[in-house]
C-alpha cells in the first residue's frame, strides 16, 4: 500500500466526472502547446529560411514580395535586376557574402534556382550522393524536391516556365548530379543549378515577353535578386541606403518583413491564446468543484485513516497527490494531442509547400506540463485542506 | 451517569487502559463520562448504553480523538493527552486497533489492501504476510483479493477487525459492530473480536448498545448521556 494506489484507488471511484475533468484540461493544454508548437515550428522554420540573410537587394516593387520569392519560395519576383549592379553591391566594403538567385523556372512544381555553391553554405546544406554543378544544366535537388519528383543522380528532367506547370523547355534538359540531405529549410524544396544554365535556357527569348519578375533576359545578363550577409553593423546602416538610392534596385530586410507579417498574424494568435486560458481556467475551476465534492462524499474514510493513525499531512499528501495524477493526465493527454493536431496540420502544409518545423519534445513541453500540474495542485487546495481539517469524532459519530 | 470498570489489579502497574474520572465531549460541552476503568492485556469489556449516550464520544476521546474535559486517561501506560498531534497520531495507530460499525474499508482496494491501511496510515513496516494470515484465520482468506465493494458486509468487518490487529496494538475499541446484525451473526462477531483480541494478548472495550452482547463479557459498564 502507497500513497499512489490509495490515490488511484480512490480516482478510479469516479472515472467519469476524472474523464471529463481530465478532458477539459487536456483540451485546455492541447491548445495553448499547440500554439507554442505552431509558433516554434513556424518561428524554426522562418529562422532556417532566412538562413542569416541581412538584406535581399531586388528589382523596385514590395519589399515583403521580394523577401517572400527570394528566400521562402513564395510570390512571384518584383522584377530582375542587372548583374553588373549586383556585381557591384557584392564587391562593396560592407558586404561580407553575397549570393545571387534567378528565379524563373520550375521543376514539377519545385523551383528552380540559379546561384552559386554559396546559396547552399547559407543553409548549411551537404550533399548525401552526388557532387556539385560544374557546368551548366547540371543540378542539385534538395531533398524534399528529389524525393517527390523521383529524382537520383543521373535523372534528366526539363524545367517549365513560370513557378509552377508553364511551356517546357525542350532544348535545355537538366541532369541531377546531386541530392542534397534534408535540412529543415526551404533549400529540401528547391532545384538548384548554376546562374548561368537559367541563362542558357533562357538564352533566344524576347526579355519584353517574359512574365514580369521572371528570368528573361539573356542579352543584358541579369539576376532577380542578391541575398547579402553584412559584413558589420555598419551595413545595415548604410548599405539599405545605398541600394535604396538606385533607381530601379529595392533593398528589403528579411528580419523587417518577418516582423510586419508576425505582427498581422499575432492579433489571431493572441485571441487563441485567451480562448486556451479561458479553457485552463474553466478545467481549473472544474477540479476545484469536483475535487471539493469527492473529497466531502469521503469524509469517514478519510475520518478512518486519521483514526487508523494518519497525520493530517498525509491526507492534505494524498488530495495533493489526486489532483498532481489528474493534472499529469490532462497535461499529458493535452501535449500528445497538440503533437497529433500540429503532425496533422504539418502534413497537410507540406503539400502547399509550406511546412514549419515541428520541433521535437523539448524544455517548453515540460513547461506546459509542469504547469498544468500546478494548476491542478492549486486547484486541489482547498479539498486539500478540507481532508486534512476532517474531524474523525464528528465524521465517526456521525457514520 | 457515569460508568465504573473493574479494579481488581494493582493501579500502578501499566496496563492496556486505564481511565479514571473521564469526562468527553465537544467544544467543552460534556457528553459523556466514565468514572474508572481498567483493563489489562487480553481483557475485555463492554460500554453498553441507549443510542446518543456518548458511548463514541467515550471510545474517541481515549483515543485522544474527542475532546477529554477532565480526568485521566492511559493507554499502555501513555497519556494520549501528552503527545502532541503528530506523535498522537502515530502513538494512536500503533497501539490501539479500531473497528467501527459502519465505516468498515476503503472501497476501490482489496481485503488485503485494506488491512495494510493500518500500517500505511503510521508509516509502519508493511508485514503483507502478517496481514494475509490475520485475513485467513478471520476466515475471509478467499476474499483477500477481492475489492472492499465486492464482499459481504459481514467480510468487510472481519477483514476490519484484522486490519485493527495487524500492528499488534496494547488496545481494540470497538464501536456497535453487531448492530444490525442477527443474532447468529452477533454471537460470531462478539467471539471473533474477543478471541482475536486474546490471541493478540489486546484488551478490548467494545462499545455497544445491543444488550445481547452482555452474555459474552464479563465485564459490563453503563452508559447514559450527562445532562
Amino acid at each position: 500500500m502507497n500513497l499512489f494506489r490509495l490515490a488511484l484507488a480512490f480516482i478510479a471511484r469516479r472515472p467519469g466526472v476524472w474523464l471529463l475533468q481530465v478532458a477539459m484540461l487536456a483540451f485546455g493544454v492541447g491548445l495553448v502547446a499547440s500554439l507554442l508548437l505552431l509558433e516554434r515550428g513556424i518561428d524554426r522554420r522562418i529562422t532556417h529560411d532566412m538562413a542569416g540573410v541581412d538584406l535581399i537587394v531586388g528589382a523596385k516593387g514590395s519589399p515583403l514580395q521580394i523577401v517572400l520569392s527570394s528566400l521562402f519560395a513564395m510570390d512571384t519576383p518584383t522584377g530582375n535586376i542587372p548583374l553588373k549592379e549586383a556585381e557591384a553591391i557584392s564587391h562593396n566594403p560592407l558586404v561580407a557574402k553575397a549570393v545571387p538567385v534567378s528565379i524563373g523556372d520550375n521543376a514539377g512544381g519545385y523551383r528552380i534556382v540559379g546561384t552559386t555553391p554559396g546559396y547552399a553554405e547559407l543553409y548549411h546544406a551537404h550533399l548525401e550522393t552526388g557532387r556539385w554543378w560544374t557546368q551548366p544544366l547540371e543540378a542539385v535537388a534538395g531533398a524534399t524536391a528529389a524525393k517527390r519528383l523521383h529524382f537520383t543522380v543521373g535523372t534528366q528532367f526539363v524545367g517549365q516556365h513560370g513557378l509552377s506547370g508553364g511551356e517546357a523547355h525542350r532544348a535545355t534538359p537538366f541532369r541531377v548530379v546531386g541530392i542534397l540531405k534534408p535540412s529543415g529549410s526551404i533549400i529540401d524544396r528547391l532545384v538548384l543549378t548554376d546562374t548561368s544554365s537559367v541563362w542558357k535556357v533562357h538564352e533566344g527569348e524576347d526579355a519584353g515577353a517574359a512574365i514580369p519578375g521572371l528570368i528573361a533576359a539573356p542579352r543584358g545578363r541579369e539576376v532577380t535578386a542578391l541575398l547579402v550577409k553584412y559584413r558589420s553593423a555598419m551595413g545595415a546602416v548604410l548599405l539599405p541606403q545605398i541600394v535604396t538610392a538606385k533607381p530601379n534596385l529595392q533593398a528589403a530586410s528579411p528580419a523587417v518583413e518577418v516582423r510586419r507579417i508576425a505582427r498581422a498574424l499575432g492579433i489571431g494568435a493572441e485571441v487563441i491564446r485567451w480562448i486556451a486560458i479561458a479553457l485552463l481556467l474553466l478545467a481549473a475551476g472544474g477540479f476545484v468543484v469536483n475535487l471539493w465534492v469527492a473529497i466531502d462524499q469521503r469524509r469517514p474514510e478519510l475520518a478512518l485513516l486519521r483514526v487508523l493513525g494518519a497525520s493530517r499531512a498525509r491526507l492534505i499528501s494524498l488530495i495533493g497527490l489526486e489532483a498532481a495524477i489528474l493534472g499529469v493526465a490532462g497535461s499529458v493527454l493535452g501535449i500528445a494531442l497538440a503533437r497529433l493536431l500540429m503532425g496533422g496540420l504539418d502534413a497537410v502544409a507540406e503539400q502547399y509547400g509550406a511546412e514549419f518545423a515541428l520541433p521535437p519534445l523539448g524544455i517548453s513541453e515540460l513547461m506546459i506540463l509542469l504547469a498544468g500540474v500546478i494548476l491542478a495542485l492549486l486547484a486541489g487546495l482547498p479539498a486539500a485542506i478540507l481532508a486534512g481539517y476532517v474531524s474523525p469524532a464528528r465524521e465517526l459519530a456521525r457514520a | 451517569m457515569a460508568a465504573t470498570g473493574n479494579l481488581e489489579t494493582d493501579d500502578r502497574v501499566p496496563c492496556a487502559l486505564w481511565v479514571d474520572n473521564l469526562t468527553a465531549g465537544y467544544a467543552g460541552r460534556p457528553v459523556a463520562r466514565l468514572d474508572h476503568l481498567r483493563l489489562e492485556n487480553g481483557a475485555a469489556a463492554l460500554l453498553l448504553g441507549p443510542s446518543g449516550s456518548g458511548k463514541t464520544t467515550l471510545l474517541l476521546a481515549l483515543a485522544g480523538l474527542a475532546e477529554r474535559i477532565s480526568g485521566s486517561v492511559l493507554v499502555a501506560g501513555v497519556a494520549p493527552s501528552s503527545l502532541d498531534r503528530r506523535r498522537l497520531d502515530r502513538f494512536r495507530g500503533n497501539t490501539i486497533g479500531f473497528v467501527f460499525q459502519n465505516v468498515h474499508l476503503v472501497t476501490g482496494l482489496t481485503l488485503h489492501q485494506n488491512v495494510l491501511l493500518a500500517a500505511y496510515a503510521t508509516g509502519a513496516r508493511q508485514d503483507a504476510t502478517r496481514a494475509r494470515e490475520l485475513i485467513e484465520r478471520l476466515g475471509v482468506g478467499a476474499a483477500a483479493d477481492e475489492r472492499a465493494e465486492k464482499v459481504s458486509r459481514g467480510q468487510a468487518q472481519r477483514a476490519a477487525i484484522a486490519r485493527a490487529l495487524l500492528l499488534r496494538p496494547r488496545l481494540i475499541l470497538a464501536d456497535e459492530p453487531t448492530a444490525s446484525l442477527d443474532d447468529a451473526s452477533c454471537a460470531a462477531v462478539a467471539d471473533v473480536l474477543r478471541r482475536s483480541a486474546q490471541e493478540e494478548g489486546a484488551a478490548l472495550l467494545i462499545a455497544t448498545h445491543d444488550h445481547r452482547l452482555r452474555e459474552h463479557f464479563s465485564t459490563v459498564i453503563t452508559v447514559e448521556a450527562l445532562g
